[in-house]
């Protein structure tokens, strides 16, 4: 059994239910401190609310979270916002706030609160770092409003970073961008992954930056945990088929020798 | 968007607004002289028009001014919708069938030295709040979306009840109704404006202490909640906080439409969208076009005054549409 202190995210027995909608059943996690763990799956099975479930959105599912060995239950909003933080998929483009604005209110958690009265002497200095970190330096007083889809979830990034959370949890990232922005979006991930101890976990369609960038994939299909291994041992044509009920045929990658994901052709099966 | 929002606001917006109130008092049908104003007899006619009615009607109009646009930027973040206003909810509604009822029902009782008109209002007011309230906890959605709807029917409803009510009644009463209905600051007095003073000062105290919690409920949900923030709670101590002080004024002042929407969007343009320098802006921009209007309203006719509501209805519907003329052009 690991020790929990080790462990950044635990969830045991975790179900829930909406009338007789199952969204989650029986899922049980644990994530390792500094570990990248990304969350694969088809739409509805149930990825994005176990996120909304780590972050404490939902109050009322079956059975335990705990973060960094601390119960979701027991914690307050500000606390678990100094836990884990999040990217969402896609912010509204018209944010009336400038860049800088924006990840200085993402520090909302880190008050000194002396009541109601609200001091963050250090709010300025570490949004300043984290648009370094994700060079966006040069945007920092633009509105937000003016930047581009991939500019905007660097922002997120940064906000995110900026909240200086042990957790991190994305909820596809990229999935709205260009190939272009996309590669730089995960690239960026990727060094913020290896250079902090930043637990993460994200929910990613893109089976090839899974296989690419993370430690471990978990397989999710109609609320319930199908398949967590490493890349290599997960990314098999049969556990694909278990979580997308699709053939796909698994290669390694020419250069990396990386587990790759190559659809079938659709013309391919009438051969 | 000006390049210091702290200059506008304290070097241009404080200056104007302390101009307003010691000019607009002297503008009017008399013309008092300095000397009997500063020197005032017991019997002197000018003088007590000046000070009894003209001062606390331009501090009245001030005020009322600053609690309405207060509200309305508070309800645009808090239910992230531009066209909120502070009686889309139904606090203006509430307190008008409260009057209209008082005034149906010929409730002419005096209580501490406040109307059965007044008390009417407020308790039409609070009771449409518990009511929206009650709705938002009952489905237990405490969103943006359902609030404002659960709001916007309570309005209707209540309106049809007004109409009613005017039906069913005679033509004085309801000339009083439709009089009141207009939004009107021609009751001002000393003691009005004690009335409405803790209410506003409260809003402003509450609000401006806030200012980092209505940034990041005008962005998002969830981002809200990521960051920390108890974004339901929030929601409901601001919406009860804002209401209340818009039911303090329309107390006392009737539901004066447009200024809850036409300055909060102005000093957004103006000063951004932060509320730190929002709240002092839209409260002094507030103040000023209230008090503004009033002056035209009280001084545009001889024979009769007519009511700021209606003043400010004129400047708003046009100013709406060319709010939207030109979203729709930097859209395209």
């Amino acid at each position: 059994m690991n020790n929990p202190l080790d462990m950044a995210i635990e969830t045991n027995a975790l179900s829930l239910s909406i009338g007789q909608h199952r969204l989650l059943h029986d899922v049980t996690l644990h994530a390792k401190r500094g570990e990248r763990i990304a969350i694969v799956g088809p739409n509805g099975a149930g990825k994005t609310t176990l996120l909304r479930c780590l972050l404490g959105f939902i109050s009322s599912p079956s059975g335990a979270i705990s973060l960094q060995g601390k119960r979701l239950a027991d914690l307050k909003r500000q606390e678990i916002a100094r836990l884990i933080g999040y990217v969402p998929q896609q912010l509204a483009d018209d944010i009336p706030f400038t860049v800088i604005e924006f990840i200085v209110m993402s520090r909302y958690a880190h008050a000194q609160s002396g009541g109601i009265i609200h001091r963050d002497p250090e709010g300025e200095r570490i949004a300043k770092q984290a648009t370094e970190r994700t060079g966006i330096q040069h945007l920092e007083n633009q509105s937000m409003s003016t930047l581009s889809g991939g500019e905007r979830q660097k922002v997120n990034i940064a906000a995110a970073l900026a909240q200086q959370t042990p957790i991190l949890v994305l909820d596809e990232p990229s999935s709205h961008l260009d190939p272009k922005q996309r590669e730089s979006i995960q690239q960026l991930l990727g060094e913020v992954g290896r250079k902090s101890q930043t637990t993460i976990l994200a929910v990613t369609h893109d089976l090839n930056w899974a296989a690419m960038d993370f430690d471990r994939i978990i397989g999710m299909s109609h609320g319930a945990i199908i398949a967590d291994d490493t890349p290599s041992a997960m990314m098999t044509s049969e556990n694909l088929h278990r979580i997308f009920d699709a053939h796909w045929s698994v290669q390694p990658h020419p250069e990396s020798g990386h587990p790759i994901v190559l659809p079938a052709h659709h013309y391919a099966r009438d051969l | 968007m000006v390049q210091s929002p702290r200059h506008f606001i304290y070097f241009l917006l404080l200056p104007l607004a302390m101009v307003t109130l010691v000019v607009m008092p002297w503008l009017g049908e008399h013309h008092p002289a300095l000397d009997v104003i500063l020197r005032p007899s017991a019997d002197d006619l000018d003088a007590m028009i000046f000070w009894q009615i003209r001062v606390p009607r331009v501090l009245l109009a001030m005020f009322a001014g600053m609690g309405l646009s207060l509200g309305g930027v508070v309800f645009q973040a808090i239910f992230r919708n531009p066209l909120a206003t502070p009686f889309t909810l139904g606090v203006a509604g509430g307190a008008s069938l409260g009057v209209t009822l008082a005034v149906f029902l010929g409730l002419n009782l005096t209580i501490l030295g406040v109307s059965g008109v007044s008390i009417a209002a407020l308790a039409g007011a609070i009771g449409a709040i518990a009511v929206v309230y009650g709705i938002a906890r009952a489905t237990g959605n405490i969103s943006p979306n359902t609030m404002l709807l659960g709001g916007v029917a309570i309005s209707f409803f209540f309106s049809s009840l007004i109409l009613l009510l005017q039906y069913l009644g005679d033509m004085s009463d309801s000339f009083r109704i439709i009089h009141w209905l207009m939004g009107d600051l021609s009751r001002a007095s000393v003691d009005t404006v004690f009335q409405i003073l803790p209410f506003i000062v409260s809003g402003a105290i509450i609000t401006g202490l806030l200012h980092r919690e209505l940034n990041l409920l005008s962005l998002n949900d969830d981002l809200a909640a990521s960051c920390g923030l108890h974004v339901e709670r929030m929601r409901i101590i601001l919406f009860l906080a804002v209401s209340l002080m818009i039911a303090g004024i329309v107390t006392v002042c009737g539901p004066i439409g447009f200024v809850g929407i036409m300055a909060p969007h102005i000093c957004r343009l103006i000063v951004g969208a932060n509320h730190r320098n929002l709240i002092p802006a839209a409260l002094l921009f507030g103040g000023i076009f209230l008090t503004l209007c009033d002056t035209l309203a009280r001084t545009i006719s001889v024979s009769a005054e007519v009511p700021v509501g209606i003043i400010t209805a004129i400047l708003g519907g046009p100013f709406f549409l060319w709010l939207l003329f030109k979203k729709a052009r930097s859209l395209s």
